[in-house]
């Protein structure tokens, strides 16, 4: 198992903001998370990489075990160790604004210390190897020609594709994403979809996801929260237009075919 | 929605009311005092002194002339002036006199923006200092912001001596409180998300440091470097009145001689400077943002 979640609560003052009791993610699984405005689903992603403090149970991703029941605390190094190999796409995407679009991908390899030394990545003289790497992810999502453009002035949907390029530059075993696709058009949702899986090949993956026409294409499994529950958990094929309902309420969004 | 526009209106009259109603107390109280005068022969005075400052030293480099002889009233010579010459080393004396109001103000600006840089952390109210110790910083920035240079300096003047030291400390300690004010308020501007993102990736705090933290504030920091170096070379030209060094000390030396045409030289020439550096710091700071 690479994720392994039991007992788990988070509370914000009185509210109760996730509940899970028990949820384990193989490894290699790809998991559609869905679920109506504040159901839980970016708090469960910020738990799962310990941004969230838990209020009580266990969190065991990879090899560390954390959260407010945890036998012992990660220590700073052990928690950089899990991250390293936890790659996130979060709500809002922050890159570094001076930077340029090449620069933001090569952040992906900071903690990857065969291919980056320290001196390197503090001066940000990076090897070219790293840069050669970057140049075809840009190339891959078309942006050869904002390869040296700062990134506070890429557009929304450019800015999304470097932060998926930089997640790809981390080599990640797991990778936990918030909306990665919500900034872009369908070409590049189709293309993001393709470079997801790709990645998830040697990865297990977490998508929070609004559009569901896009969970047959990324994720084999779905998670439904509603009210910080986990009110839904099935294989991908065996979503129902009901089960949405159940999820959505009334004006539950069409699932399409495809 | 014309209730709200209407109440501003009236909010914006009441504040302009309590502005006129100051001005019309100070200058009652000015009037009051007798101190509302031109003096007994300002047209006269004006004339004159335009007519001094109207024939700057400099000239004479070229067309003074190069036997200008003293001679008492009997006639008999005392001594005979070289004024091109004499002119000349005025002017290499006014060369001197920039480098070391260039000094005073490069040098107190470098030690105040190192100064200010654990304090400014440390006011940063985004950083998680103690709030005793924030409290504390901050105070200190208040204080060496309030007092300006001038008093400093003749503090200092009283502690290091006369010369270029009591100036660069001066100016050093004045611009702390600003530095300080500028690093808190453009750290406290971060993009913490981008940190949190680059930390994301299991970065060191080095690593966030140098990749994160360090690209959003460097170019903040280095256009405040500029913009109060660019303050200081205007202000250490009068540091030299309290005895600091620099081309102060030739303007007090030329009001108490009367030299007004030296003045106008030492003027102009400051003028020239401190508009070269203003565009020059500008440009820069333009460039960078």
């Amino acid at each position: 198992m690479s994720i392994e979640i039991s007992q788990v609560t988070v509370l914000s003052g009185a509210r109760c903001l996730l509940t899970v009791d028990q949820l384990s993610i193989g490894a290699g699984q790809r998991v559609a998370v869905i679920g109506p405005n504040g159901a839980g689903k970016s708090t469960l992603l910020k738990v799962l990489t310990g941004m969230m403090p838990t209020h009580s149970g266990t969190v065991r991703i990879l090899d560390s075990t954390f959260g407010a029941n945890a036998p012992q605390k990660l220590s700073a190094a052990q928690w950089r160790h899990l991250r390293a190999r936890v790659g996130q796409v979060m709500q809002g995407l922050h890159l570094v604004g001076r930077l340029s679009a090449q620069d933001n991908i090569i952040l992906g390899a900071l903690a990857r210390r065969d291919v980056m030394s320290r001196w390197r990545s503090w001066s940000r003289i990076y090897p070219t190897p790293l840069r050669t790497q970057a140049d075809v992810l840009l190339r891959q999502f078309g942006l050869s020609p904002q390869r040296d453009s700062r990134a506070d002035q890429l557009s929304g949907g450019e800015r999304q594709k470097i932060a998926l390029a930089r997640l790809a530059m981390q080599a990640p075993q797991i990778i936990l994403a918030d909306e990665p696709m919500s900034a872009l058009d369908p070409t590049a949702t189709q293309l993001a979809c393709q470079f997801l899986n790709q990645l998830a090949q040697s990865a297990t993956m977490l998508n929070v996801l609004h559009d569901v026409s896009l969970i047959p294409l990324v994720a084999d499994r779905v998670l439904g929260l509603s009210q910080g529950r986990i009110i839904l958990d099935c294989a991908t094929d065996a979503l129902t237009p009901e089960d949405l309902q159940r999820l959505y309420g009334s004006d539950a969004p069409e699932r399409q075919t495809i | 929605m014309t209730a709200v526009k209407y109440s501003a209106r009236n909010q914006f009259a009441l504040w302009f009311g309590c502005y006129a109603l100051l001005i019309l107390a100070c200058m009652w109280t000015l009037i009051a005092s007798g101190d509302a005068s031109w003096g007994r022969s300002p047209w006269q005075n004006l004339l004159k002194t335009m007519n001094e400052f109207s024939s700057p030293s400099f000239i004479d480099v070229w067309f003074g002339p190069t036997r200008l002889e003293y001679r008492s009233d009997d006639g008999a010579l005392l001594r005979v002036e070289n004024r091109q010459v004499l002119e000349v080393a005025f002017l290499q004396a006014l060369a001197r006199a920039t480098w070391t109001t260039f000094q005073i103000a490069t040098l107190g600006t470098f030690l105040a923006s190192i100064l200010a840089l654990p304090l400014g952390l440390l006011a940063a109210r985004n950083l998680p200092a103690p709030r005793l110790v924030a409290f504390l910083a901050r105070t200190i920035l208040n204080i060496c912001r309030s007092i300006h240079t001038l008093i400093f300096g003749l503090i200092l003047v009283g502690i290091v001596g006369l010369g270029s030291m009591a100036g660069i400390l001066a100016i050093a300690l004045h611009c702390t409180g600003t530095f300080g004010k500028l690093y808190a308020e453009s750290i406290e501007t971060l993009d913490m998300g981008a940190i949190h993102a680059v930390r994301a990736t299991g970065a060191t705090p080095a690593q966030v440091f140098f990749s994160a933290v360090l690209p959003a504030v460097m170019p903040q920091f280095v256009s405040s470097h500029l913009y109060i170096w660019e303050f200081n070379i205007r202000d250490s030209t009068i540091l030299g009145l309290i005895g600091a060094g620099g081309l102060g000390l030739l303007i007090s030396e030329a009001v108490s001689l009367f030299q007004w045409d030296r003045l106008a030289t030492i003027l102009i020439w400051v003028v020239i400077l401190v508009t070269t550096f203003d565009t020059l710091s500008r440009r820069i700071r333009q460039a960078l943002l």
